[in-house]
């Protein structure tokens, strides 16, 4: 018995260490890159109630948070979580799609219930930025 | 790994945290409500430290846990005299003392020329340390399964041990083990201290996922899941509140069978084991059970 538990903090520890280069080799992805830009973005989101229960059609206008330029030709991903009960209620990532607007984005959430979410808006792309937009779902 | 996915499994291995964190002090007898508290505290310590004072990842975890744990023992040395209820109304009165305590919290400098920190009910954004390190989601998954394989490792290692046998002499009869020797309140103290620790940890590792924590992250409805996990995976073992996480986020959740139904199936599943198993699916007798079919003795 005492072997397995020597086998299983072994396991541990190798989960830990093999952690670390994997690290190490992202920073230095990283940093080989071309620099990602500084500015991050700023986002105003209005969603309506779509056409199934718990659906809601969003509409994402992302500018420059300095610049205020609106924010073309990005990666948009839109993830939600309930504040109330972190972790417990997540919602499956959606892509935005251009509206064909300079700087706005459509998505299109399933939500599970009604009530206060924290929509996680992560933009890739010229500006490289994670938004944070909580709103109410009725 | 599908993003999604690798959501699901992160958020896992977080409330994984929390639920271990309520399952030790369910093993010295005491049932707390109140284990958000050290959650939210921990992830707006480890945030402060990374995004006000540019710490690095680790030590801001460190920082979370001590900050934690000291709360925890803070609470615990004049609180965990009380039996029962008693102890379980006082951590869930703790708790929203700190609830309402974060909303009204503020500490804003600046950094790289932004406004960043905790802003009251606005809760606390920017915690990018590592998004802005460019660990993927994945990488942040192997992270966070290390520390909770680390955590269970102590687990079975204490549980193994006089220290996990003192523990639980204390959870089924304390006046018992106190006419044993054992020093009741000493371990309890250490235990809600070591418990303290263990959910600010999951605090610290969700505020770097997300890049944010909140006030309402505070809310009643972590605690008592942290204590249900424990009461449906079981309490003979550290693996049943896991095991209880999977069943919620990775069964009911992951998997949405019941969608908006799901709370309402939790909620009916956590009576039903109650009333079938009222020490958990992993109770003391399957676990020992278990151990016997793997030494060859059944």
């Amino acid at each position: 018995m005492k072997r397995e538990w020597n086998e299983a903090l072994v396991t541990a520890i190798a989960l830990v260490m093999t952690s670390s280069p994997v690290l190490a080799q992202e920073r230095a992805r990283a940093e080989n890159s071309p620099t990602p830009a500084k500015e991050k973005a700023r986002a105003t989101v209005s969603c309506s109630a779509g056409a199934e229960k718990l659906t809601y059609e969003c509409r994402i206008e992302l500018l420059g948070a300095k610049s205020g330029t609106p924010v073309t030709g990005a990666d948009v991903t839109v993830g939600a979580d309930m504040p109330s009960m972190p972790g417990a209620h997540n919602v499956k990532p959606v892509k935005a799609t251009p509206t064909g607007e300079p700087g706005a984005y459509k998505a299109k959430l399933a939500l599970e219930m009604h009530g206060e979410w924290a929509l996680k808006i992560t933009v890739t792309g010229r500006v490289r930025d994670v938004v944070i937009h909580r709103m109410r779902f009725d | 790994m599908d993003e999604y996915l690798v959501g699901v499994l992160s958020n896992i291995a977080v409330l994984g945290l929390v639920a271990l964190s309520a399952y030790l002090l369910l093993l010295v007898g005491a049932l707390s409500f109140g284990q958000q508290a050290f959650f939210g505290i921990g992830g707006y310590a480890a945030g402060i430290a990374t995004a006000l004072w540019s710490w690095s990842l680790i030590p801001a975890l460190v920082w979370g846990a001590a900050i934690g744990g000291l709360a925890a023992t803070a609470l615990a040395a004049p609180t965990l005299r009380l039996r029962g209820v008693y102890f379980a109304v006082a951590s869930l009165a703790f708790a929203e003392m700190t609830r309402i305590a974060l909303e009204l919290f503020r500490y804003r400098i600046e950094v790289d020329g932004d406004l960043r920190g905790p802003d009251g009910t606005q809760g606390f954004r920017e915690i990018r340390c590592v998004f802005e390190n460019g660990i993927t989601p994945g990488e942040y998954l192997l992270i966070l399964c290390a520390v909770l394989a680390v955590a269970l490792v102590l687990f079975a290692w204490m549980e193994r041990s006089r220290l996990g046998v003192a523990l639980r002499m204390i959870g089924t009869d304390p006046e018992l083990a106190a006419v044993q020797g054992v020093p009741v309140t000493r371990f309890r103290v250490l235990a809600a201290c070591a418990s303290g620790m263990l959910a600010a940890l999951g605090g610290g590792l969700y505020a770097h996922l997300t890049t944010y924590v909140e006030p309402r992250n505070v809310d009643v409805m972590l605690g008592v899941h942290a204590v249900a996990y424990g009461l449906i995976g079981g309490l003979g073992t550290a693996f049943g509140p896991l095991l209880g996480v999977i069943f919620d986020i990775g069964l009911l959740e992951g998997t949405r069978w019941f969608a908006g139904f799901r709370m309402i199936v939790f909620g009916g599943l956590v009576a039903l084991v109650l009333a079938l198993r009222p020490r958990g699916i992993l109770d003391e007798r399957a676990v020992h059970q278990i151990t016997r079919i793997f030494r060859g003795k059944a």
